[in-house]
C-alpha cells in the first residue's frame, strides 16, 4: 500500500471512534434542511460535515500526541502531510456521494424537479466550498497546531465563501448560467489543493526548522 | 559509519530555548547493551532522545543510527521502538485497534506476538488506551515496539510514576529484550536503581552537557563518595569536591577517584551508587568544571 494511501487510512481510523456523533450531526442536517430543499442537502452536508470530519485528524492529533506518532512510524514526513489531503478528498467524495443520493430519494419523494445540470451544479458548489475550507485550514494546523488556530481555521472559510456569496451574488441560479465554466471550477480547485499541499509542506519544513 | 554500534551521537548541540541546549554532547552505545541515560528533570535527557530518533535537528556534531547517519532512512524507523512517558495513541482505540491500525506500516509486523504480549502483560485486547493505568500504558507501548521486532529500544523515562512492583516488571521485559544480542536499548530514567540488574553502559547528563559515559562498572568506579563531620571537607587541598551537602550533622560531596588518596584519615570515603553520583553530579556544575567531570 502506497504510503500516503497508509496515511489517510491512519486518518480514517483516527477519527473512526467518532462515527457515531459524526453521523449524528449528519443526520440532523439532512433532517433540518431536506424537507423543503433537496437540492441544498450536498453543500450543507459537505460545508458542515466534510469540513469537521476531514479537519477532525487534526483535532485528535493535537488531544492524543499523534505527531509523536507520525515521527516514529516508517512514513515519510511529506506522506503524512498528503495523507490529510487524500483523507479528505476521500471524505468529501463519501460525503457527496451519500448526499447525493439522499438528495435525489428526497426529491423523488416530494416530487421536486432535481438532477441533471442542477446537480453538476450543486455538486461543482460543494466542491469549490470545500476546497476553500480545506485549502485554508490545513496549511494553518500544520504550521500551528489545531488548538491554537482552531477558531480562526473555523470562521476564516466560512468567512471567504460568505464573502464570494454576497459580493459575487451567487445562487445556485447563477451558477446553472455558467454552465460551462463548471469544469474550470473542478480544475481550479484541485489546482488549489495542490497549491495548498504545498504551502503546507513548506510551512511543516518551517515549524520543524 | 560502524555497524557495532546501536547508536553515536558526536559533539551534538542544539539550542532549544535562550536559556537552555544541548553543547557537545558525545556518547555511544555498542550494539547488545543496555545504556541508561541519567539526569534531573530538565537536565536535557529527552531533547537527546528526540535528536537521536530525528525529531529535533541538531545544529553541530552528527548522529549514528544504527549504521545510518541520521536521520537515515525512513525505513530505519522499522528497525526502532520508542516508548516515552506517555503514549501517542488515540485514547478511544481498543487495544485489537492499535493493532488494525499500526501493523500496515511495519514490513516485520507479528501480530501472534503483539497478543501474545498483550496476554503475558495481563492486557485486555478489548481495554481502551484512555482506560489503561501507567504502568499498562508503558507496557502496551513495549508491546508494540516488540511487535514490529525493533533492533533498539528507546525508552524515555518509562517507569517514571510507577510503582516498585510495576517498574520491576518493566526492567524484567526489557531484560527479556536483550536475550538477542542484537538488541540494544537506551533507557533514559532518574530512578537509578532501574540500572542495577540491567544497565551495561550509563551517560550521566546535566545542563545539557554529558557529566561522564562508560560503562556502569567504569562510571562507579570513577568517584568516591566522602562523608565527614560539618567542618571536615571545607579545608581539603588538591581535591574537587563535587556536589558538597552540608547539613549541621555533617558533609558528604563527591570526588574523583584518582583523587581520594589525597583525602585525610578524619573522612570516610566509600564506593559510591549510581544514584550518588547521580545526585552529586546533577546537584551543582563548578565553574571551572566544564563539560567533564
Amino acid at each position: 500500500m502506497n504510503a500516503v494511501v497508509r496515511m489517510a487510512v491512519l486518518d480514517l481510523r483516527t477519527v473512526a471512534p467518532y462515527r457515531y456523533q459524526g453521523l449524528v450531526v449528519f443526520g440532523v442536517v439532512v433532517a433540518l434542511l431536506a424537507h423543503n430543499r433537496p437540492v441544498v442537502v450536498v453543500p450543507a452536508l459537505v460545508l458542515l460535515v466534510t469540513s469537521q470530519v476531514a479537519a477532525y485528524p487534526f483535532v485528535v492529533a493535537d488531544k492524543a500526541g499523534l505527531e509523536t506518532l507520525y515521527a516514529v512510524l516508517p512514513l515519510p514526513r511529506r506522506a503524512v502531510l498528503l495523507g490529510h489531503y487524500a483523507w479528505a478528498v476521500a471524505a468529501f467524495v463519501a460525503t457527496a456521494t451519500v448526499g447525493t443520493t439522499l438528495a435525489l430519494l428526497l426529491a423523488w419523494g416530494e416530487s421536486v424537479p432535481f438532477g441533471g445540470r442542477t446537480l453538476v451544479t450543486v455538486l461543482t458548489l460543494s466542491w469549490a466550498m470545500f476546497v476553500v475550507t480545506v485549502a485554508i485550514q490545513f496549511p494553518l494546523f500544520v504550521r500551528f497546531g489545531y488548538s491554537r488556530i482552531s477558531v480562526l481555521c473555523t470562521f476564516l472559510p466560512l468567512a471567504v465563501i460568505m464573502l464570494a456569496v454576497t459580493r459575487l451574488h451567487l445562487t445556485i441560479a447563477t451558477f446553472a448560467s455558467i454552465q460551462a465554466w463548471l469544469p474550470v471550477l473542478w480544475v481550479a480547485g484541485a489546482a488549489a489543493i495542490v497549491g495548498s499541499a504545498a504551502v503546507a509542506m513548506a510551512a511543516d519544513h518551517r515549524r520543524a526548522g | 559509519m560502524s555497524s557495532d554500534l546501536a547508536f553515536a551521537l558526536r559533539g551534538v548541540g542544539t539550542a532549544v530555548s535562550s536559556s537552555f541546549g544541548l553543547h557537545e554532547v558525545s556518547f555511544d552505545l555498542p550494539t547488545g547493551y543496555v545504556m541508561g541515560l541519567i539526569g534531573a528533570n530538565g537536565a536535557g535527557k529527552t531533547t537527546i532522545i528526540r535528536c537521536l530518533l530525528g525529531m529535533r535537528p541538531i545544529d553541530t556534531g552528527e548522529i549514528e543510527l544504527l549504521g545510518h547517519r541520521a536521520p537515515g532512512p525512513v525505513a530505519l524507523r522499522q528497525d526502532i521502538g520508542v516508548v516515552l512517558d506517555h503514549t501517542y495513541l488515540v485514547g478511544d482505540w481498543r487495544l485489537t485497534e492499535v493493532e488494525r491500525t499500526l501493523r500496515p506500516f511495519y514490513d516485520r509486523w507479528d501480530g501472534v506476538r503483539y497478543r501474545g504480549l498483550l496476554a503475558e502483560f495481563g492486557l485486555d485486547p478489548r481495554a481502551k488506551v484512555k482506560d489503561l493505568s501507567r504502568g499498562m500504558a508503558m507496557k502496551l507501548m513495549i508491546a508494540v515496539a516488540l511487535s514490529h521486532q525493533a533492533r533498539l529500544l528507546v525508552l524515555d523515562e518509562p517507569t517514571s510514576g510507577l510503582d516498585p512492583v510495576t517498574r520491576d516488571e518493566l526492567v524484567g521485559i526489557i531484560g527479556d529484550f536483550l536475550l538477542d544480542e542484537g538488541h540494544s536499548v537506551l533507557f533514559s530514567t532518574h530512578i537509578t536503581t532501574d540500572l542495577d540488574r540491567i544497565g551495561d553502559y550509563v551517560t550521566l547528563v546535566h545542563g545539557g552537557r554529558v557529566v561522564r559515559t562508560g560503562t556502569k562498572d567504569d562510571v562507579l568506579a570513577a568517584y568516591r563518595v566522602v562523608r565527614g563531620g560539618p567542618d571536615d571537607l571545607s579545608d581539603l587541598v588538591g581535591v574537587q569536591l563535587i556536589g558538597l551537602r552540608q547539613t549541621a550533622t555533617g558533609a558528604q560531596a563527591l570526588v574523583r577517584a584518582d583523587e581520594a588518596g589525597l583525602l585525610g584519615g578524619r573522612v570516610l570515603v566509600e564506593a559510591p551508587t549510581l544514584e550518588e553520583i547521580a545526585v552529586h553530579t546533577g546537584a551543582r556544575v563548578p565553574a571551572s568544571a566544564g563539560g567533564a567531570r
